[in-house]
């Protein structure tokens, strides 16, 4: 089976600095981390593979911006640059879901007049014991903004796949309707190319580790 | 699995239960790197799988075992890595070690671990590796692993990076040379590299000296000319740009722009001085002067400098302000703007040559003559020979210069691949060379000063053919780029260049880092000065001329611009103490104000939804006041301005299209300049908004509902809710109230909505019930109306069901009515156009009740329709007491404008004092409810069905009863007590009609009861008696045939 693409589509991960973003996007990258206890490994910078349909794949470039919250300048490109992204805010930690209207605004800023493609993730949901926010006012503010609502666990390996899946086919979706489309200059959604022989062959390799796992 | 079954079989051991993660498992793995210290096809999968494995165990063993990473380090498996890294093994095995090492020192959270992966120069080894940078997931790993490695800098680890002997800073060096890479996540990255770096350097005196002096002019004098190339591509795409069709494209650049200011400031505000002198003088002297003011001047003139155009060098200076406020930067900035001319740029351009003569700051917008890459490689060249000259230096040492032999050859090759001019345009050739580090430094200093000698006779030159060709000109001028500041406000066919200018203007007074000093020269305060003394003039008169234009019918201001306009006059002339505008600018002003009433009075007539626009386009802007740095974050405002809102641009930014927003924009100028006036006088607001909503009835009240009408309820809401509430009519609104249990009498809110914004319709086969929609007063007179309210009311019977709905529907067009005539009071209207407004408002009610949107569209085909336009005005022709509610209405009109200043009451007490009909309202209200009660007592029969008719005859007399009540009560107590004994009497044989089956009867009787009561209502209304019965007569057809039309309308319904 040849390694095909169609798209490539740039997202980012934002949230509060202690939701853990870069340990949902190591869950992601990798599929592995079960016994680690304390799952704060984090990765800047990944880009993966995704199938969403039978022989359709889009390739993902995930950016994090952990530690860079304080410059204003870095902020600003990373939201303008991507094409949908995940917002995240810890369901053990009120404050950072009363924060995600503030996310949004301040995106909707900078990414003006364009729109990014946003899935809300309540993170963490591992520690349901010590939730503070539930699923439904959760569910209810995703839906006021027009977005989608999931719970993840990176720990528990809880739809940290889902999440990532299911925006991709929103952008997807949104792509092949022409809503959002390629443009010069514009790195959100790239399209995609047949890698040549060496590329191909060791896509096959990852490929069927996959598979067996 | 696939790898680990594989090196299973080929490590020969059978044991399949062994943990994942544990010591015993890293000592395995160790023995797989040892066996294939080599890379090659058949174990690179392998050796990825290892590497991979090694990972994650470490990352647990930082957090569980410490004796894993004392493992790692005693059999050095780091090395190992690095190994592997020098062999060139290909991407695969290139991606999997960067993201290795991206995880490892973004994870591991001890410090003894960290100094270890950061010692023995391993760190600085990975970093001048050369990676193949074509391919994008190793550039994005490689410059993600810089960046963590920024993130780790600090005063302890600082010195694993920065050499102080070798005077090397590869984290750094490095990462700046991808500072133009056409990824924008890896400038990004590298933006985030250098602002850590500067960070840390406040505290490094050493490695702060080393970045200024190795690096700084370098890395700014190419970012500059960078940021330059950016500006001039910008001002490319507006000027090419036909029918907005550049938007998309020029959006992405003006982003682009802003991200590099936002940088720059960034840069600026870590503080650190001896960067921002170096930033500072660069930024001044080839970039913002040299191209972006001396734009300003220059437009019409050939000559060899860049320029850009005047909107756009307006729009960048702009935004220089409203984002960098860095004192020194935007004070010399506005030094030139405000007081600088052309000669005194000349002169300045000497002064400093000669002031800094090894480093001189040439004014000019010129590239680099060195790629940034080439002038740090030269730096580095010096290093090595000040390293040769140490006999004592320890053999690593050399060997390490070996190492860089292979590098220095490779990196030629690089650049020769690129294909770029810097090898051939090099001061110093490649080859390698023996001279002391003295002759050296001499030719290069002497080639340095030949480049700035030539760069300077050409600057010399410029300078000298802008002197001449506006020698004349500067007779005129004193302060030339003030002037064409002056001059672009002047524009009488649009306010394009204008808005620029404001927003520069804006923008200066309000930078955190200006001098006020600098400011007050031209008499432009910075907001909240204490004291103001004068003001500028030419300015004021400028910002009124443009208020006057916009309230011009064909006015090319946008309301954008109108509003930036009001703004900098207040910040002008306001003081707390009260204004300091002179007497012939304030009239001017009220001229322009005055203008602006005449507009809105030209839409007053046309539109049935005016009331709904007039309170949208209020609530919009109280809720949405103008943010200026917002406004410039959009690009369209770089575009002439059009008039079409499918480009999608804000309507405020742009000009009106089509009557709605004519109309919309009318409603906005008289608002802003209303407002304006009244705060210039030192006036209060008393009239706006229309609905205030500390006047409202909220819920939770508890009101007086003694002596109210209440009509008792049963409310069943969407969701299936049903509840119990007695319905009360205000002035303006209606409420849901329950008994107060403390106070007989009184009654508790529970829910209370506008009547202007409600819908009631009849139930169909429930004659007792109504349905009731009251909408949120909407944002936005395009946005859908959005319920607040959407219940079923059922009341005990269909009497009390008729008597609510005629109540909610005329309690709608009276409130609608008599917010059209407190605007008609702002707008200073003749009575005329009121009364004709009455008669649209019947027709806009008509139309609304039918609609369930208030669209245009829909709203004009209901205006238009004939019948009701005949309807009303054969109403008119047809009393002939119209000439007498003239005078009323003459009388209430002084009364209006007379009483509405000084007012600085509520809603009610303030209707009581600009309306007569308003106390007269309030009578009926309470009069009623005395009338009523004994109609309440008896019980009603039932009527069978076929007796419709005799319903809707019953629906006529009892309006007919209503009416004269309402009339009784505008006439002395005395007659009102003299009529109560009388109405009983005709309740009588209403009901007893209803058990009679006879139409003649019922016609019969009908009629009999008319004339005891027409004396009396119309002696009350013109004390006339002779001429009282035709008119009465007269007058009753007419509410005979309104009472049938709502009938049918129910029915349709």
């Amino acid at each position: 089976m040849e390694a095909i693409w169609l798209y490539q589509f740039r997202l980012i991960v934002i949230g509060d600095s202690t939701v853990g973003k870069s340990c949902l996007i190591r869950r992601f990258t990798e599929g592995r981390f079960a016994q680690v206890s304390d799952p704060t490994v984090g990765v800047d910078f990944f880009s993966r593979l995704v199938e969403i349909e039978p022989g359709k794949r889009i390739k993902l470039q995930i950016w994090d911006t952990a530690g860079q919250e304080r410059f204003r300048s870095i902020t600003r490109a990373y939201y303008r640059n991507s094409v949908g992204g995940l917002l995240l805010f810890d369901i053990t930690n009120r404050r950072s879901f009363q924060n995600v209207h503030e996310w949004l605004e301040e995106t909707k800023v900078h990414v003006q007049p364009y729109q990014i493609v946003f899935v809300l993730v309540g993170h963490k949901c591992d520690l349901d014991t010590q939730r503070q926010v539930t699923r439904h006012e959760a569910e209810k503010l995703a839906a006021a903004y027009g977005m989608k609502y999931i719970e993840t666990s990176a720990r528990d390996a809880i739809n940290v796949e889902k999440a990532f899946t299911d925006l991709t086919r929103d952008i997807y979706e949104l792509v092949k309707r022409g809503e959002i489309t390629i443009q010069e200059g514009w790195e959100g959604v790239k399209s995609g190319f047949v890698p040549n022989v060496v590329h191909s062959s060791e896509e096959v390799v990852k490929s069927e580790r996959r598979c067996l796992c | 699995m696939f790898g680990r079954s594989r090196s299973w079989v080929g490590g020969g051991h059978g044991k399949t239960s062994r943990n994942i993660h544990s010591l015993d498992h890293l000592k395995y793995l160790y023995h797989v790197l040892t066996k294939n210290t080599t890379v090659t096809e058949q174990n690179r999968n392998l050796l990825v799988e290892t590497i991979r494995s090694i990972t994650e165990i470490l990352i647990w063993g930082d957090q569980n075992d410490s004796s894993v990473f004392d493992f790692f380090l005693e059999k050095n498996m780091f090395v190992f890595f690095l190994n592997i890294l020098r062999q060139k093994s290909g991407r695969y095995v290139c991606v999997q070690l960067l993201q290795t090492l991206n995880i490892l020192f973004e994870n591991i959270s001890h410090e003894t671990s960290l100094y270890y992966l950061l010692s023995n120069n391993y760190v600085n080894s990975i970093i001048v590796h050369k990676f193949d940078f074509s391919d994008e997931e190793i550039m994005a790993y490689y410059i993600s692993f810089l960046k963590t490695l920024s993130l780790k800098l600090n005063n302890h680890t600082v010195h694993f990076f920065y050499n102080e002997h070798t005077n090397d800073f590869a984290l750094y060096t490095e990462a700046i040379k991808f500072f133009n890479h056409p990824e924008s996540m890896v400038r990004i990255a590298v933006r985030t590299i250098t602002l850590n770096v500067y960070k840390v350097s406040l505290d490094n005196q050493a490695m702060l000296h080393y970045i200024r002096d190795k690096t700084a002019v370098p890395y700014f004098s190419n970012l500059v000319w960078f940021i330059g190339s950016h500006v001039i591509e910008l001002d490319d795409c507006v000027q090419t740009d036909e029918e907005h069709r550049n938007r998309g494209k020029l959006s992405d650049l003006v982003a682009e722009h802003l991200d590099h200011l936002h940088y720059l400031n960034d840069i600026l505000i870590i503080n650190c001085e001896f960067l921002n002198d170096v930033l500072t003088d660069h930024l001044l002297n080839r970039l913002f002067l040299p191209l972006y003011v001396y734009s300003l001047e220059n437009q019409d003139k050939g000559g060899e400098r860049p320029k850009i155009s005047l909107p756009v060098s307006l729009y960048l200076l702009s935004q220089v302000f409203l984002i960098i406020h860095h004192a020194p930067l935007v004070n010399s900035l506005a030094e030139v703007i405000l007081n600088g001319d052309l000669s005194e740029m000349y002169a300045k351009t000497e002064q400093d040559i000669q002031r800094s003569s090894a480093k001189p700051s040439i004014r000019c917008f010129i590239k680099p003559t060195e790629t940034l890459e080439r002038s740090l490689e030269m730096n580095k060249h010096k290093g090595k020979r000040r390293v040769q000259k140490r006999p004592n230096y320890k053999n690593v040492g050399e060997e390490e210069d070996e190492e860089k032999g292979p590098t220095e050859d490779a990196q030629e090759d690089a650049e020769k691949a690129k294909g770029t001019e810097g090898g051939s345009k090099g001061i110093k050739t490649s080859g390698e060379s023996e001279e002391i580090e003295m002759v050296i430094m001499e030719r290069s200093k002497l080639s340095e000063l030949a480049a700035s000698t030539s760069v300077q006779e050409q600057n010399t030159t410029d300078e000298e053919k802008s002197a001449a060709a506006t020698c004349s000109e500067s007779t005129q001028w004193s302060r030339p780029f003030l002037d064409m500041v002056y001059h672009a406000l002047d524009s009488p066919d649009d306010d394009y260049h204008a808005l620029f200018v404001l927003c520069l203007l804006y923008a200066m007074s309000h930078n955190k880092g200006m001098d006020p000093e600098k400011l007050e020269r031209i008499q432009l305060p910075v907001p909240n000065a204490a004291e103001k003394t004068t003001y500028n003039h030419p300015l004021a008169e400028r910002l009124i001329r443009i208020m006057n234009n916009a309230a011009q019918p064909d006015g090319k201001i946008r309301l954008a611009t109108l509003e930036l306009s009001c703004l900098l006059l207040k910040q002008q002339v306001l003081m707390s103490a009260g204004c300091i505008m002179k007497d012939v600018h304030l009239a001017c002003l009220e001229g322009a104000r005055e203008e602006s009433v005449h507009l809105v009075r030209h839409f007053y007539k046309g539109e049935d939804i005016f009331l709904d626009m007039f309170e949208d386009e209020y609530r919009s802007m109280t809720m949405k006041p103008m943010n200026v740095e917002y406004l410039m974050m959009d690009a369209s405002i770089l575009l002439p301005p059009t008039g079409t809102p499918l480009t999608g641009i804000d309507f405020v930014k742009r000009l009106p299209c089509g009557d709605v927003e004519k109309t919309r924009r009318a409603i906005r100028v008289f608002f802003m300049l209303r407002s304006l006036s009244l705060q210039l006088r030192g006036e209060p607001e008393t009239q706006l908004p229309l609905t205030r909503e500390e006047d409202l009835i909220k819920t939770d009240d508890v009101l007086d509902l003694n002596n109210s009408d209440l009509i008792a309820c049963t409310v069943i809401t969407k969701d299936g809710g049903m509840v119990q509430r007695f319905l009360a009519v205000d002035i303006y609104q209606m409420s849901l109230v329950e008994p107060d249990v403390s106070r007989l009498g009184w009654g508790v809110v529970k829910f209370a909505g506008l009547l202007q914004d409600m819908q009631v319709t009849g139930v169909e086969d429930d004659s007792r019930a109504l349905n009731i929609t009251i909408h949120k007063p909407a944002s936005s007179p395009h946005s859908k109306p959005f319920p607040i309210l959407q219940a079923t009311f059922i009341f005990s019977d269909h009497i009390r069901c008729i008597i609510a709905k005629q109540r909610l529907a005329k309690g709608r067009i009276q409130a609608r009515r008599m917010k059209m005539q407190r605007i008609a009071a702002l707008l200073d209207l003749p009575i005329q156009p009121t009364t004709e407004v009455l008669g649209f408002g019947l027709g806009s009610s008509t139309s609304t009740q039918h609609l369930p949107f208030r669209f245009y569209d829909q709203g004009r085909r209901g205006s238009s329709d004939p019948t009701v336009q005949r309807s009303v005005f054969a109403s008119v022709d047809k009393v002939p007491g119209f000439a007498v509610a003239q005078c009323i209405n003459q009388h209430s009109s002084p009364s209006l404008s007379s009483q509405s200043p000084p007012s600085a009451s509520g809603s009610p007490s303030g209707s009581g004092s600009t309306s007569h009909c308003d106390s007269g309202g309030t009578s009926s209200s309470s009069t009623p409810s005395t009338a009523q009660s004994p109609a309440d007592a008896p019980m009603s029969p039932e009527l069978p069905k076929p007796h419709l008719p005799d319903q809707l005859v019953i629906v006529n007399e009892t309006e007919a009863d209503s009416k004269p009540s309402k009339n009784v009560a505008r006439s002395a107590a005395v007659e009102t007590a003299s009529l109560s004994p009388s109405l009983v009497p005709a309740r009588q044989p209403t009901i007893s009609l209803l058990c009679e089956d006879t139409a003649d009867t019922l016609s019969v009787e009908s009629l009999t009861l008319v004339p005891p009561v027409d004396p009396h209502s119309l002696r009350s209304l013109t004390g006339m008696p002779p001429l009282s019965t035709p008119a009465a007569a007269c007058t009753e057809p007419v509410g005979e045939e309104a009472a049938c039309a709502e009938p049918v309308g129910t029915a349709e319904d």
